[in-house]
């Protein structure tokens, strides 16, 4: 390749980079978290010795449908122990969701206050939009688009040299040089594992954006029907006005055990539900399989068979579309596969982190002291330590709220929680030196990521660290805690050898830094 | 400002060369709708590779803006737009 085109595939992989980089360290700290959602949702409730189990589902399924007929419009009904129903309400056309669990009832179908918490799904949310309402995922789309063009850039820039970069993590004396060693060899070592995120990433956050474009350019209105009927299992009822007495939930459930021996149920979705065109969809996986989602759809009234989609049985587009979500979602090959994401997700922080440290460093090596390189490098501290640390917060002020005197607040501490220390980290970035920030920080975030199993364990007690969900939860947490430890014990050795860059000890202001030389750290 | 450029005039040529690809291949484009979306997310970035690539703002914008026109002369050849 000739040297201007390479160098212009730098500077594109850099540009891109920059751009996405940090939305992208939110998305994958967030995401690695969230690869316990599951256990996340047993975490943030109070701890209970005895757990409700899932013989109540068509008991809270007729409550919620008696306190809200427009809840069976459309809901979701999720077993296991405690089951939830997911429901929608429009509001001024507006689609509102709601979420309600069998231990909200009392046996007389009556609400019971309790305290409520929204810890995984507001992780959840920073992950796929980064808590923005709305906009936020088409956001995360296109950071996925671009992303994906700085893996393909980057693959261009490093397939020449791939063997050779491999075992490149050289210290001697030059930081930059170990920045971008870092980087390429974390790039390297995940890049299927990144390839995979940029597609499924993308093609979440953008399905809306494309529908419209193909339809406005390609393929006319039409095109907005027929992907709704390529991706789904079976098309949306529309309500007769009939009446109709439905079948209960256990028919649904033998009806899909019948025709899938090997389900294992995840959800129930309900359509027009108390209507003679009411339609269920039985939705799970079937292990061992890497697309595993299955789906057997019935009539909701005799629970008479409509049609199944399942592994080796169903049509290429939900044969395409099934892995988008599994290789996404890293739930098809158990624990292993879930900690494997774990790993690399937080790598994946690594490699945004650095990418932008890189890029700074390399600006003001080129072009001499730049007010850009340091606010990005300012801004990159304070966002990276803000967010591990406010989610870290989030984690205590759940367990602090849950169990002060005014449970009520738990959502907002939560929110408020994180939004505050990540204010405090990006303002604390560009008043102190970065070097200062990073030798605060660091420990800071580690340490807070010890703390909180150890709040959760003094408050609900430390057997509670026994149960399975609270183990996997915590012990994520504690590997978050080592890792920043580790980091922080690379940056102190990395001191120890060199002076540091001289962004990282100047001013926002170009005169307050001096002249940088390439490779001078 | 290159990226930027193919970031805003790759998204309708990608999804026109899907068209294009559509009306090509012999098999009912219904029956392979979502390949198509994730065909068109990777010309997206791959357009976007190239724009960065191009010697220059103007060359990089023209040849999209060309692209563009071409792709949506060709598909008004065809019977896809608003067909079944």
């Amino acid at each position: 390749m000739r040297v201007d085109t390479m160098k212009r595939q730098i500077d594109l992989h850099a540009w891109v980079g920059i751009v996405s980089g940090l939305a992208l360290f939110v998305a994958f700290f967030a995401g690695a978290i969230n690869m316990f959602h599951h256990e996340l949702h047993h975490w943030q409730e109070p701890w209970r010795t005895s757990e409700a189990n899932d013989t109540s589902m068509q008991a809270l399924l007729d409550t919620v449908i008696a306190r809200n007929p427009e809840a069976g419009n459309w809901m979701f009904l999720i077993p296991g122990d405690e089951p939830a129903a997911i429901w929608q309400e429009t509001v001024d056309g507006d689609a509102v969701w709601h979420t309600e669990h069998a231990s909200d009832f009392n046996d007389a179908g009556e609400a019971i206050e309790r305290p409520h918490s929204e810890l995984a799904g507001f992780i959840n949310e920073l992950h796929f939009r980064l808590g923005i309402p709305v906009v936020g995922l088409y956001l995360m789309g296109v950071i996925s688009v671009l992303y994906g063009a700085a893996l393909i850039g980057g693959l261009v820039i490093h397939w020449p040299k791939l063997k050779k970069e491999f075992f490149a993590l050289k210290h001697q004396g030059n930081l930059r040089r170990y920045w971008k060693n870092l980087h390429n060899l974390v790039g390297v070592i995940s890049f299927p594992f990144h390839l995979i995120f940029a597609i499924t990433g993308a093609a979440m956050g953008c399905f809306a954006l494309l529908t419209l474009v193909f339809g406005a350019l390609a393929f006319g209105p039409q095109f907005q029907g027929a992907a709704t009927d390529a991706m789904e299992a079976w098309p949306t009822p529309e309500a007769s006005g009939n009446a109709a007495t439905m079948a209960p939930v256990d028919r649904y459930l033998a009806t899909a055990r019948e025709q899938l021996p090997e389900l294992e149920v995840g959800w129930l979705e309900l359509q027009q539900y108390g209507d003679e065109n009411a339609v269920v969809d039985v939705g799970g996986s079937v292990p061992g399989n890497v697309a595993h989602h299955a789906h057997v759809v019935m009539r909701a009234d005799n629970a008479e068979l409509l049609t199944v989609s399942a592994p080796g049985a169903r049509p290429f587009n939900h044969f395409l579309l099934s892995p988008v979500y599994s290789l996404h979602f890293g739930d098809y090959g158990g624990l292993f596969v879930r900690l494997l994401y774990f790993v690399l997700g937080l790598l994946g922080c690594l490699l945004f982190v650095s990418g932008n440290i890189m890029w700074s460093e390399r600006r003001t090596d080129r072009q001499g002291p730049s007010r850009a390189a340091a606010i990005m490098l300012r801004l990159t501290l304070g966002v990276t330590f803000g967010v591990m640390a406010g989610i870290a917060v989030s984690f205590m002020a759940n367990k602090l709220a849950m169990y002060s005197p005014w449970p009520g607040t738990t959502v907002v501490a939560e929110k408020a929680a994180f939004v505050a220390t990540l204010l405090v980290a990006v303002l604390s970035a560009f008043r102190v030196p970065p070097l200062t920030t990073a030798r605060l920080w660091l420990p800071l975030c580690g340490g807070l990521y010890v703390l909180v199993p150890l709040l959760q364990g003094a408050i609900e007690g430390f057997a509670s660290w026994l149960d399975p969900d609270r183990l996997l939860v915590n012990g994520a947490l504690l590997a978050i805690a080592a890792s920043l430890f580790l980091v922080d014990r690379l940056r102190a050795g990395r001191l120890r050898q060199a002076a540091p860059h001289p962004l990282w000890v100047g001013g926002i202001r170009p005169d307050a830094t001096g002249p940088a030389e390439a490779g001078v750290a | 400002m290159r990226a930027l450029l193919g970031g805003v005039l790759g998204l309708p040529l990608a999804a026109m060369l899907c068209g294009l690809l559509a009306v090509v291949i012999p098999v009912d484009w219904h029956d392979w709708l979502v390949l198509m979306m994730l065909l068109c997310l990777v010309f997206w970035a791959a357009l976007i590779v190239l724009a960065g690539v191009a010697s220059s703002h103007w060359r990089a914008g023209l040849t999209l803006l060309v692209a563009n026109g071409l792709a949506w002369l060709l598909l008004q050849t065809t019977t896809l737009y608003g067909g079944a």
